[in-house]
């Protein structure tokens, strides 16, 4: 027999050391809620070529980052706001982190939580010190790099959100025995399985698709080329996975409705992120069949434009956002499923 | 120098490397393993299983497409070790040196080598472009401190202003020594333009002249609508002069490169020892590397004059005489108020005529463009780009291209005419344009220059041009939508002249 379920109302902020505390998910929240601007931020340096508006790290031009005035950045050369308000929310990040791992070790008595919430802050400064590399080496392979880590970041920040909220520690099993006395299907293995697919697929597809952003002349255009196939045969292969997930919420209504919704919201962002990424390429390079519709064949790319600058930085937040995405619809399913097992059906 | 011997390492092993090439200022952390390596090895190993396991009908198809799988799924394992820097370096002309392996039967390694040696002694690096001193004349063509500006890696400062502009804005497309073979061009319609022909399509002077630096300029500002070409409007003034430098500077870089490789084909003695360029005459044979120097500079400072003489070239344009209306119809009645239906008769009479011109013998523009400016006439044309290296063979015949594709060269397409009825054109939609574009034709393309009284008596008249222009202009399936007021200041400023 399984353990009785713990009744919600006994557990105070504290009361448990395994249970629950508002503190650790709140700060995880706002970590997660922190970090997609900080990526936002980050996808306008790359598409400004603004990477290289500071040319020293950890400093500014010879100031503490801190002390930096603001009427030099704030007002200044657009390069210059976004690089430098990049690196102020990049330590935000890290402020969070630390205070996450604080009211871990304090408030959470699971082991393994506590040394997961010390790797994202681990995580965050080889992060933050990738981006410093890619100052200082002027490097943009670095760059590149640094733009696959920030995504990943990303998703562990909103794993910890998953991890430390009331409905991991305590749902899942009532949840489960609820749906077991109701004779439901639980969380099965399949949609556990396409949630984690969709993560290793749609992190691949971030992977090729910074091949293709972070660019240099020496890249030859047959391999390009060769990147750009890949990045579509991945784009059908996520908006697969995303539609199997879909289906399978849609037919299966015994589904956890934490799951459900992460799930409507994944396949929602999959297509957003076809249609941004449509977009990125006609700002970027225009259709290659420019004459056969009127409106393509009036359209002039302009370098740096508004609209253009917007799209491709939101196929960039986009991405990252379904990689995090999946990574809470592949943790509420493995985790709906764990403890849904331990009740047996009877 | 100080803050980069910090030489900070992402990556583990190659840490050491990274460190060594920092400390010489090189920052390059690829020493180890040059991506190339891998990719050759993949690429050998791969030939080689295919080679043997599967049936020969099978081969070619299914090589192509594994293997450039192969070669992506290589990189992204060297991506991931952080092997992907490469310095970057002007590539030579590596198609056209096939190309005249292939057709004079010469080997071209060592010219080639040569070539590139002079060049670089000549014009420098990417990372530090030099502008010969012998270039300097009374008015100079280019200044040294916007090359540098647009040379370079990318950075800015605390003004706002870049630096590296080429490498920001352009090389994804017209590739490092401005090949038009940058990593994106077998994927854009049409190709990214080659610098190192000389040759542009979009200008005030007539085919053979080469462009003003206003004609650039305008450009950068325009853009190149319906294709991949951006408009650089939001650039800052001084960034556009500087491109616009980097453009002269590597379209003559690359038309020098093109001559000696010429000449050495067809010129020199190889077997007799005889070498374009050779850098360590200097020491030994002073005479003969001053007779090289020589010869190098002085066909430099020939392509370098033709850009110089571009301004005098231009064709000033006489307006339309002042009964004839030019213009889109939508355009008057906004500038005079006349009732949308009744189109004023002299411009509906303009109309009438440039069409048949346009239609006839003459002109034979529908010889190309189709009866009815749709696009629909002659599809089998090439373009000079192309051209260019498939001489001597079908650009259609595998066999004959796959040696040229190896080298680079991008799969040849047929330049087709333009469909006229869109309402838009690439090199400005201003009646003055169009009337450039016509009597001048596009230099590269098929489109030629049209004949014109009284140099030649069977050709045209400028006020016949005005009407074909009026056809053109009214052509668009949808002129009254399209019509904007930069149109109407088009038209003020033809009639300006
Ligand atoms: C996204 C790809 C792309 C980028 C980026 C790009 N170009 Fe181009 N460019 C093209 C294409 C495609 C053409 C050919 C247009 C045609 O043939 O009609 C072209 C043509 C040109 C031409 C020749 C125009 C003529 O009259 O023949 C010049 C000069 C030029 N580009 C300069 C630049 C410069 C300078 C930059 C950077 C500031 C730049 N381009 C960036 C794609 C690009
Ligand atoms: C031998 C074939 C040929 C003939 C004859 C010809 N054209 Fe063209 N024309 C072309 C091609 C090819 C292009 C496309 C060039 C390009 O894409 O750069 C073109 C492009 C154009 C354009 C587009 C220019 C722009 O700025 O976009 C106009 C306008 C035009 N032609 C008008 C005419 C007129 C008017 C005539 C008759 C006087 C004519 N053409 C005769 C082949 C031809």
């Amino acid at each position: 027999m399984a353990d009785p379920t713990p009744d919600p109302k006994h557990i105070g902020d504290r009361s448990l050391a395994t249970g629950y505390s508002a503190l650790v998910h709140r700060l995880s929240v706002i970590l997660t809620v922190a970090v997609f601007p900080l990526i936002w931020v980050g996808g306008l340096v790359t598409t400004y070529d603004a990477g290289m508006a500071v040319p020293d790290w950890p400093g500014t031009y010879g100031w503490n980052m801190f002390a930096y005035p603001a009427s030099t950045w704030l007002f200044g050369p657009f390069d210059l706001l976004v690089e430098h308000s990049h690196r102020l929310l990049g330590t935000l990040a890290g402020l969070l982190s630390i205070a996450l791992v604080v009211a871990a070790f304090r408030n959470d008595g699971r082991p393994w939580f506590r040394r997961w919430t010390l790797l994202l802050l681990l995580a965050v400064i080889a992060q933050g010190a990738l981006g410093g590399a890619r100052v200082l080496l002027d490097e943009r392979t670095v760059a590149m790099i640094h733009g696959c880590t920030g995504p990943l970041f990303f998703a562990m920040a909103a794993a910890t959100a998953v991890m430390s909220s009331r409905w991991w520690i305590e749902r899942p099993a009532a949840e489960a025995s609820s749906q077991t006395a109701l004779g439901q299907n639980a969380t099965g293995p399949f949609l556990c399985w396409l949630a984690s697919s969709l993560l290793v697929a749609s992190y691949l597809q971030l992977i090729v698709g910074a091949q293709l952003r972070h660019v240099t002349g020496s890249v030859p255009h047959s391999l390009f080329k060769g990147f750009v196939h890949m990045h579509l045969g991945l784009a059908g292969l996520v908006a697969l996975i995303a539609s199997g997930l879909l289906l399978t919420c849609i037919f299966n209504g015994g589904l956890p409705a934490r799951v459900r919704r992460a799930v409507f919201l994944v396949f929602a962002a999959v297509l957003l992120q076809i249609a941004l990424g449509i977009g990125t390429w006609i700002v970027n390079y225009a259709l290659p069949w420019a004459e056969l519709n009127a409106w393509l064949a009036s359209y002039t790319i302009s370098a740096k434009g508004y609209w253009e600058s917007l799209v491709v930085t939101a196929h960039v937040a986009t991405g990252a956002l379904i990689i995090s995405l999946s990574t809470v619809v592949a943790l509420r399913a493995w985790r709906s499923r764990a403890t849904s097992t331990q009740v047996p059906a009877n | 120098m100080r803050r980069r011997s910090s030489g900070f390492s992402p990556q583990g092993q190659g840490g050491a490397e990274v460190k060594h090439a920092v400390a010489l200022g090189q920052a390059d952390s690829c020493s180890a393993i040059p991506r190339n390596q891998i990719e050759m090895f993949l690429v050998w190993k791969f030939r080689h299983l295919a080679s043997r396991g599967l049936p020969a009908r099978w081969q070619t198809a299914t090589r192509a497409a594994a293997f450039r799988a192969l070669i992506v799924v290589g990189s992204l394992l060297t991506m991931a070790v952080g092997c992907n820097r490469q310095q970057p370096s002007f590539e030579p002309n590596r198609v056209l040196a096939k190309r005249l392996e292939l057709s004079e039967s010469v080997p071209m390694e060592q010219a080639t080598a040569d070539v590139g040696q002079a060049l670089e002694v000549l014009f420098g690096t990417p990372d530090t472009p030099k502008w010969p001193e012998f270039l300097d004349g009374e008015q100079p063509l280019i200044s040294r401190e916007r090359l540098a500006r647009a040379g370079g890696a990318v950075s800015s400062d605390e003004e706002g202003r870049h630096f590296g502009l080429f490498r920001e804005h352009c090389v994804s497309c017209h590739g490092t020594n401005g090949d038009g073979l940058g990593p994106t061009a077998a994927l854009l319609n049409p190709y990214p333009r080659d610098f190192r022909l000389g040759k542009f399509k979009f200008k005030s002077t007539p085919i053979g002249s080469k462009p003003t630096r206003d004609d650039l300029k305008q450009l950068l500002l325009r853009g190149v609508v319906g294709t991949s070409m951006p408009s650089f409007s939001l650039l800052e003034d001084e960034d556009l002069e500087a491109l616009t430098d980097y453009v002269i500077y590597l379209s003559i870089r690359g038309e020098l490169e093109r001559r000696l490789l010429n000449e050495a084909a067809l010129e020199l003695d190889f077997d007799g020892g005889e070498r374009v360029f050779d850098e360590a005459a200097k020491e030994s044979d002073p005479e003969l590397y001053a007779e090289q120097m020589l010869h190098i500079q002085s066909q430099t400072q020939r392509i370098a004059k033709q850009w110089s003489e571009a301004e005098s070239q231009v064709v000033a344009i006489e307006g339309p005489p002042a009964e004839l209306p030019v213009g889109r119809w939508v355009d008057l009645r906004a500038a005079e108020s006349i009732n949308l239906s009744q189109m004023p008769d002299a411009l509906e009479q303009s109309i009438a005529r440039g069409k048949q011109l346009f239609q006839g013998n003459v002109a034979s523009c529908a010889f190309c463009h189709g009866p009815e400016g749709a696009g629909d006439g002659q599809q089998n044309n090439y373009d000079e780009w192309t051209r260019d290296w498939t001489l001597g063979f079908d650009p259609r015949d595998p066999e004959a291209l796959s040696p040229m594709l190896e080298e680079g060269a991008l799969k040849p397409r047929n330049i087709l005419p333009r469909n006229l009825r869109l309402g838009v054109f690439r090199g400005g939609s201003s009646p003055a344009d169009l009337y450039r574009r016509i009597v001048f034709g596009i230099e590269g393309t098929p489109m030629p220059a049209l004949p014109m009284k009284p140099d030649n008596p069977q050709g045209l008249t400028a006020n016949q041009v005005w009407d074909i222009v009026n056809y053109l202009l009214n052509l668009s399936d949808d002129s009254l939508s399209t019509a904007t007021t930069s149109d109407l200041e088009g038209s003020s400023q033809a009639k300006n002249g």
